[in-house]
């Protein structure tokens, strides 16, 4: 197996994504409608974080629900020095970004040893304790009242009035996961995590240090994910730690790659942009009059995609898994 | 001496309901390998059932056990079949994600039609307590702790002695090996999924008169009951009935000692460090943490 060269644009899923992106840095100059800046900021916030969260949990198989707990702390670090310091959540955001991943090796080298649910178990136990001490160091972290974040508009404080800037930020970001996620799916050591989540004792004897491997994927994950709890912050200019470091947000981050094709560079994307309108659509529709119901048909949703499409909408397109690099 | 016993008696009490919420969990990881991440949710819904019971016929809830149990035990075997059966040889987080969106489906459901408000259900007995020099006793939590050990002795003598319960822990033990002596395993895991969910569904009815039942309400215990079970170790039941009463110690403790919003935190900690220094939990065999890999 020699790793491909990095040429995404020979292929026609490449050009595909090309012109999306370039169709997305064109589209804030023709439409400016709030609500469509906002869902296509969410979609690829999503994507963004799908993708992230894509490199432990598709790629390397360590199905986290932890992932929360980097996005807390990249948010909470940032507002938190910016509060007390002043300092531009730009300088706050490479500090989350080097706590994160702190944290993430940490707790990774003694969370890499369980195995299936008690991996996942263990990521959710971590998340949740950073929250309920968030909440009860109050005197620092304002607990569960959250934190507003003061506007001073402007690009050195990280906050606009606008979405134009906004979607580009993150338009960026999730160019630059994306990318990234490519040249690990190409490279060895892409393949040495897709060795490892196959079969990780036979990857081990093939003489992957799967614990390195493993560490590794996970630094830059949480990193990525904890980038992404900035850029939260900064949009709503608010923290709150049950949203921050909450369940549902770990879910949510894990099931756009599953929904799009779990372990590819491109199904988080895809995840995202087909999950994302269709839960503000439904949240918009139903989520005025019928508390509760769009949550219903998200959970039907989730079980019907688990048990029919397992392979996510990739699977669905290719009948097989999409990526070459992944045939067992 | 006299304020430790208190806690002691506290701690023992609430922890017998965890036990008898943690057995339902244990049980069903130990046979079929699903972690089921609805079980909060079949504990709402046996809440939910306690209380129309008693709110539209004035039943006592205690009365109830005999209605709600079997309700929640078809409730189980009907998630089985829709939910836990097609994907019993899917890897583990495939199962997750399916009894997830269980989860979250269940939980809006009951948002949908009962809303958010807290609902609880006022029994001469709920505030009903025992003085034993100078001891406090709630006789509502001693009558569910009492009915925890009953039930769990129970489900202990059903699984040594009758041939259902003997072919559920053959199953656990060896899949590929009971399956080889003729055991129907497709019918135990139904079997034990439906009787994990009226576990959990006499926990409800039990703890109601003492608690509030709101959509959430599962999500709460639900993590504890991992907790306890890994605690335990998965699939072990003496294990999960131990784990429950030492997870409600810890709870009383620490919340008196430490701070009451930190108890969670004590618990969680305890549970992260038993992952990592004794995986295969207190009672567990080693090595069986990977089980739930097949």
């Amino acid at each position: 197996m020699k790793p491909a060269r990095f040429q995404f644009w020979k292929n026609p899923q490449g050009i595909i994504l090309l012109l999306t992106f370039v169709a997305l840095l064109i589209f804030p100059q023709v439409v400016q409608n709030p609500f469509v800046l906002h869902l296509l900021i969410m979609m690829l916030f999503y994507a963004s974080l799908g993708a992230a969260w894509n490199i432990i949990g598709g790629f390397a198989g360590q199905l986290s629900l932890g992932h929360a707990a980097f996005f807390g702390l990249g948010a909470y670090t940032c507002v938190l020095l910016h509060h007390y310091t002043g300092v531009s959540p730009w300088v706050g955001m490479l500090l989350g970004v080097l706590i994160a991943s702190l944290f993430a090796a940490a707790i990774g080298y003694p969370c890499f040893r369980l195995r299936g649910p008690f991996f996942t178990l263990a990521t959710i136990a971590f998340a949740e304790v950073l929250r309920i001490l968030v909440i009860y160091f109050k005197d620092f972290t304002k607990g569960s009242v959250g934190i507003t974040i003061p506007q001073k508009m402007g690009l050195a404080n990280f906050m606009f009035r606008e979405k134009e800037p906004y979607l580009y930020i993150i338009l960026i970001f999730t160019a630059g996961v994306f990318l990234i996620s490519h040249l690990i799916e190409k490279s060895r050591f892409g393949y040495q995590l897709i060795a490892l989540r196959e079969d990780e004792d036979a990857a081990e004897s093939l003489g992957v240090n799967t614990a390195r491997t493993k560490l590794k994927a996970a630094i830059i994950s949480a990193a990525l994910t904890s980038f992404g709890g900035v850029f939260y912050a900064q949009y709503i200019l608010f923290i709150e730690p049950y949203s921050e470091f909450s369940l549902d947000l770990s879910i949510q981050f894990a099931l756009v790659p599953m929904i799009g094709g779990m372990g590819t560079s491109i199904g988080p994307i895809i995840g995202s942009f087909v999950l994302t309108p269709l839960q503000e659509l439904l949240r918009s529709w139903l989520g005025g009059q019928f508390a509760g119901l769009y949550l219903v048909i998200y959970g039907v949703i989730l079980m019907l995609v688990v048990i029919f499409l397992p392979q996510g909408i990739l699977g669905l397109v290719k009948g097989r898994w999409a990526s070459s690099g992944e045939k067992s | 001496m006299q304020e430790l016993i208190q806690l002691t008696i506290n701690g023992l009490l609430q922890g017998g309901i965890y036990s008898l919420i943690s057995i339902g969990l244990t049980l069903i990881f130990g046979v079929t390998r699903v972690v089921n991440f609805a079980h909060g949710e079949f504990l709402m819904l046996a809440m939910y059932a306690t209380f129309f019971l008693f709110q539209m016929s004035g039943m006592d809830p205690y009365f109830s056990l005999l209605v709600v149990t079997p309700l929640l035990f078809v409730l189980g075997l009907v998630a089985e079949r829709l939910v836990i059966h097609p994907i019993l040889n899917a890897p583990s987080f495939m199962q997750i994600f399916s009894t997830v969106g269980l989860s979250v489906a269940l939980q809006n459901a009951a948002l949908f039609f009962w809303t958010a408000d807290y609902r609880s259900v006022k029994t001469a007995y709920s505030t009903e307590t025992l003085v034993v020099s100078d001891l406090l006793i709630s006789v509502p939590r001693l009558i569910a702790f009492g009915s925890a050990v009953l039930i769990s002795w129970g489900i202990f003598l059903y699984l040594k002695k009758t041939y259902t319960g003997k072919a559920m822990r053959a199953v656990a033990q060896n899949r590929t090996a009971s399956t080889l002596m003729g055991i129907n395993i497709r019918k135990i895991y139904f079997l034990t999924f439906g009787l994990g969910t009226a576990l959990v569904g006499m926990a409800g009815v039990l703890l109601m008169p003492v608690y509030y039942v709101f959509p959430t309400v599962g999500g709460l215990f639900v993590l504890t009951a991992f907790v306890v079970v890994v605690l335990g170790g998965m699939g072990n039941l003496t294990g999960a009935f131990a784990g429950g009463l030492i997870i409600g110690l810890v709870e009383s403790y620490s919340g008196f000692y430490l701070a009451t919003q930190l108890k969670e935190a004590v618990y969680f900690i305890i549970f992260i460090l038993v992952l990592f220094l004794k995986p295969s939990g207190l009672y567990g065999i080693v090595g069986s943490e990977e089980m739930g890999e097949k």
